[in-house]
């Protein structure tokens, strides 16, 4: 009986005091990325750190200066537990933050200084509050989270019982109403002249008359609620009944990721330095098409889904002494698989590689067959459009538009023209011969005329290609061209198009050997159409792009991405370049063959000479999943 | 929305201006009346000029398109014809080598200094530019004394230090004619023009930025008979 007792208070006690903050991350969360090793960021300044994207949550709390000049060191986070960062975006509410272990409370609460204890309904769990943030804690681990309704379903409830209750459309004025719009001669109209500064007594030139017009009132009856402000109550309340789900799951249900995704607690027993999990199949659902298609064609949806379920990519990170690898497995369902596996079903195309110069800054390539991947997409899709049909004009329509483009346009000399396969280089920044103009004065008088002179430019040199077994499309389609567009220049073994990069610069066409290229350098299309030769990729690199799955790509981030003009690139894609910035060595990317179920990737990032602290290529890596994942 | 629009236009002429070339050229008639011409070449620069009109924004900004570039310009222009004392205003647009020519007849110094000043603050809403107000031109019978409008330089002064850089490969040239002989002028770097009619200086722009008399000029003419 006393065994008994102990073996149960020891079994409560482990439950209860040894929490573990994995066991925190809500079930809602579609993305995680897991740091385990947090030893490495104990230098990393919580100033830095807030600065990635993935903190943006929390940033309120932690820009109010209670960070300054502090380091994870100084959180009272436990680095023997694992630092989880997580976000979800269901259909009815969006949750995110991090949990961690915790070993020092008062430490912790000196950097979240604002936030205030509050009362707990759940037994063993301590809450504290600011603002929209909640931190819960229990035994030894922390969850800082916010959890936030949609939008669109805080709308769609508001509007629901707005109208319910008999009120007008809230953006209705019905002072156009008593207008009567004939009584107005629009070709006399007086011109009015607006002022933009705001009007006050003082300087309005048009003083607003109290005695003869009456003040509006804010509604007929001042204790009703506006439209904002009910949908402000309604905002509220579904805050608090989601949080209060999110909790009760969390604290009282034991429900969170880790129990009911084994393959997230799969991948989280991995002992690399990070980890991540993304849950395409729930991402996927924010996209607004996707929601057009759930609410207007509910049953295609379903199918759809079934198609895409199972979409996940789990992957991990591990730091060694000059790289930091990333292993990622993308994860899919039969029907999806089935395309996947026709698509990659080719080889790649060996030429590629007399195109692409040894000392290339950086380049990619893969191997695609659209055809396969065609066929097989249309055996998955077509049966599912086929049941819709039979429920909706629109989509017999789109069915019949489908089948009438499959049996009558010529797949062959499509697929044959593109068969998928293609490859990029780039070359850095080189000079490039342009025009410009010059004033040229005369001495006699300083008056000037226009001169065009030669000058050169900076430009990114970039060449891009695909394979195509109809070769004899391409250069009838140019040839053609050439004769009528002046810009174009047929040379024996290239077209020139002039100004045809950034209306500056001229842009070059080589159709060879199966080969469509198009390039800005001039070394290339000029000097060498038909390949580098000995110049060429090395034998080294090709073998590892001809061993890779489905594509490969190498970047040497010294030569290449200092010399990447940031204004070629959207603030977003710079978001995710800016990682490599600055830092030395070089990207190696590759992949596994195809499978039914999974296609894995590698990513290897070896960096040269000393680095003062490997947690931040971390944190730049996972950070740029966070971008792309979120 | 005008003024972010108008920056905008401003930061897409000088966020790229390795080799702006700016040429100011005024024609003094004895009365006082005069042309106007103002010319910016962006030609050697057209690489860069064309990168960053194909983006949707830079550093959190919009990035105009040309539509908008010309309806500003268009805007300007139209304000410009309805100013007291000025007529026969043209313009000319190169899209291709970006090179953009504006030039006007004034009845006055005043009258064009005041134009100036009227086109200034009503893109500058809200920014109160006081230097804008004090005249950078006047002519006193047989003497014309000229500088560069502090606005200019305060403007160039914000730019990062990188994009200043840039503009060390630019220029800047300042030409004026008249209707009489020029006998002497204070600038040492000025070049008087052979037919003794028109007076030239040229600047780094850069270091135009750096110290802004580089064009002050007091040019002295001979007596009007």
């Amino acid at each position: 009986m006393q065994i008994k007792f102990i073996f149960t208070f020891l079994l409560f006690t482990s439950i209860v005091f040894g929490q573990n903050s994995e066991n925190l991350v809500p079930k809602d969360a579609a993305s995680v990325f897991s740091i385990n090793n947090i030893s490495l960021f104990q230098k990393i300044s919580l100033d830095e750190l807030i600065k990635y994207e993935f903190m943006e949550e929390v940033q309120q709390e932690l820009f109010d200066g209670s960070t300054s000049g502090k380091t994870l060191k100084d959180t009272g986070f436990d680095f023997n537990q694992k630092f989880n960062v997580f976000y979800g975006n269901g259909d009815d509410y969006e949750v995110s933050g991090f949990t961690f272990g915790i070993t020092d409370k008062a430490k912790l609460f000196d950097v979240f200084d604002d936030f205030q204890p509050m009362e707990s309904e759940y037994p063993g769990v301590e809450f504290y509050v600011s603002y929209f943030n909640r931190i819960a804690i229990k035994g030894n681990a922390g969850i800082l989270y916010r959890v936030t309704p949609n939008d669109r379903f805080v709308n769609d409830i508001t509007d629901s019982v707005w109208y319910a209750n008999g009120n007008e459309y809230p953006w209705y004025n019905d002072y156009y109403d008593g207008i009567d719009w004939n009584e107005f001669d629009y070709e006399e109209a007086e011109e009015i002249e607006f002022f933009d500064e705001m009007e006050i007594e003082e300087n309005t030139s048009n003083p607003i008359d109290i005695e003869d017009e009456e003040l509006p009132a804010a509604t007929e009856d001042p204790t009703e609620k506006t439209y904002y402000e009910f949908r402000d109550s309604i905002e509220l309340m579904l805050q608090l009944q989601f949080l209060k789900k999110v909790n009760d799951e969390l604290f009282l249900q034991g429900i969170n990721l880790m129990s009911s995704d084994n393959r997230f607690a799969t991948r989280l027993s991995n002992t690399a330095e990070g980890t991540f999990y993304i849950d395409n199949s729930r991402t996927i659902r924010k996209d607004y098409d996707i929601r057009y298609m759930r609410l207007h064609y509910p049953s295609l949806y379903n199918d759809l889904y079934e198609v895409y379920k199972d979409n996940l990519i789990t992957g991990e990170l591990t730091i060694t002494t000059n790289s930091v690898e990333m292993h990622m497995d993308a994860n899919y369902g039969d029907k999806l698989g089935s395309i996947y596996e026709k698509l990659t079903d080719t080889k790649f195309d060996k030429n590629f590689f007399k195109y692409v110069h040894k000392d290339n800054s950086g380049f990619f390539t893969y191997r695609v067959n659209l055809r396969a991947a065609y066929e097989q997409a249309y055996d998955v899709i077509v049966p599912i459009l086929e049941r819709e049909a039979e429920n909706t004009n629109d989509m017999s329509y789109s069915l019949l538009v489908l089948e009438i483009m499959d049996e009558f346009l010529n797949k062959d000399a499509i697929f044959d023209t593109y068969k998928g396969g293609m490859f990029a280089s780039y070359s850095g920044i080189k000079k490039v011969k342009t025009k410009k103009v010059v004033f040229d004065y005369d001495e006699e008088t300083f008056e000037y005329t226009e001169q065009t002179v030669e000058a050169e430019e900076d430009m990114p040199i970039f060449t891009t290609g695909f394979s195509t077994d109809r070769s004899d499309i391409a250069s009838k389609l140019l040839a053609r061209i050439c004769k009528i567009s002046p810009n174009w220049t047929k040379h024996a073994n290239y077209i020139e198009i002039e100004n045809g990069m950034l209306n500056s610069a001229s842009l070059y066409l080589i159709v060879n050997e199966g080969i469509f290229i198009i390039t800005n350098d001039e070394q290339l299309a000029i000097n060498n159409p038909k390949g580098f030769g000995a110049n060429a990729l090395s034998k080294t690199i090709q073998k590892k792009a001809l061993k890779s799955g489905v594509s490969y790509a190498y970047i040497d981030l010294g030569k290449a991405i200092e010399t990447l003009p940031k204004n070629l690139f959207s603030d977003r894609e710079n978001q995710l370049i800016d990682v490599t910035r600055g830092k030395t060595g070089s990207l190696e990317f590759t992949s596994s063959g195809t499978s039914r179920n999974k296609t894995s990737f590698n990513l290897t990032y070896n960096f040269e000479g000393e680095y003062d602290n490997s947690g931040t290529y971390i944190l730049d890596l996972i950070n740029s999943l966070y971008v792309i994942a979120k | 929305m005008k003024w972010n629009l108008f920056i905008a236009c401003v930061l897409i002429v000088f966020s790229f201006s390795s080799c702006i070339e700016i040429l100011d050229d005024l024609t003094l008639n004895n009365d006082g009346s005069g042309t106007f011409k103002y010319s910016i070449n962006l030609s050697s620069s057209k690489v860069k000029v064309n990168s960053l009109l194909a983006l949707d924004s830079l550093d959190g900004k919009k990035v105009p398109s040309i539509d908008d570039i010309s309806l500003k310009i268009k805007e300007v222009v139209s304000q410009l014809k309805e100013s007291n004392g000025i007529s026969n205003v043209q313009m000319e647009s190169n899209y291709t080598d970006f090179i953009f020519k504006i030039q006007f007849d004034f009845s006055s110094l005043k009258n064009l200094q005041e134009a100036v000043v009227s086109i200034v603050k009503s893109e500058s809403k809200g920014t109160n530019y006081k230097e804008i107000e004090s005249r950078w031109l006047t002519f006193d019978d047989d003497k014309l004394v000229r500088s560069i409008p502090q606005i200019t330089i305060e403007k160039a002064n914000q730019f990062k230090k990188e994009d200043a850089d840039l503009l060390r490969l630019g220029s800047y040239t300042s030409i004026t004619r008249f209707e009489r002989d020029v006998v002497s002028f204070e600038n040492s770097d000025a070049k008087q023009a052979k037919n003794n009619r028109a007076v030239m200086l040229r600047a780094n722009a850069y270091s135009l930025t750096q110290n802004p008399s580089l064009l002050d000029n007091t040019i002295y003419l001979v007596k009007e008979q």
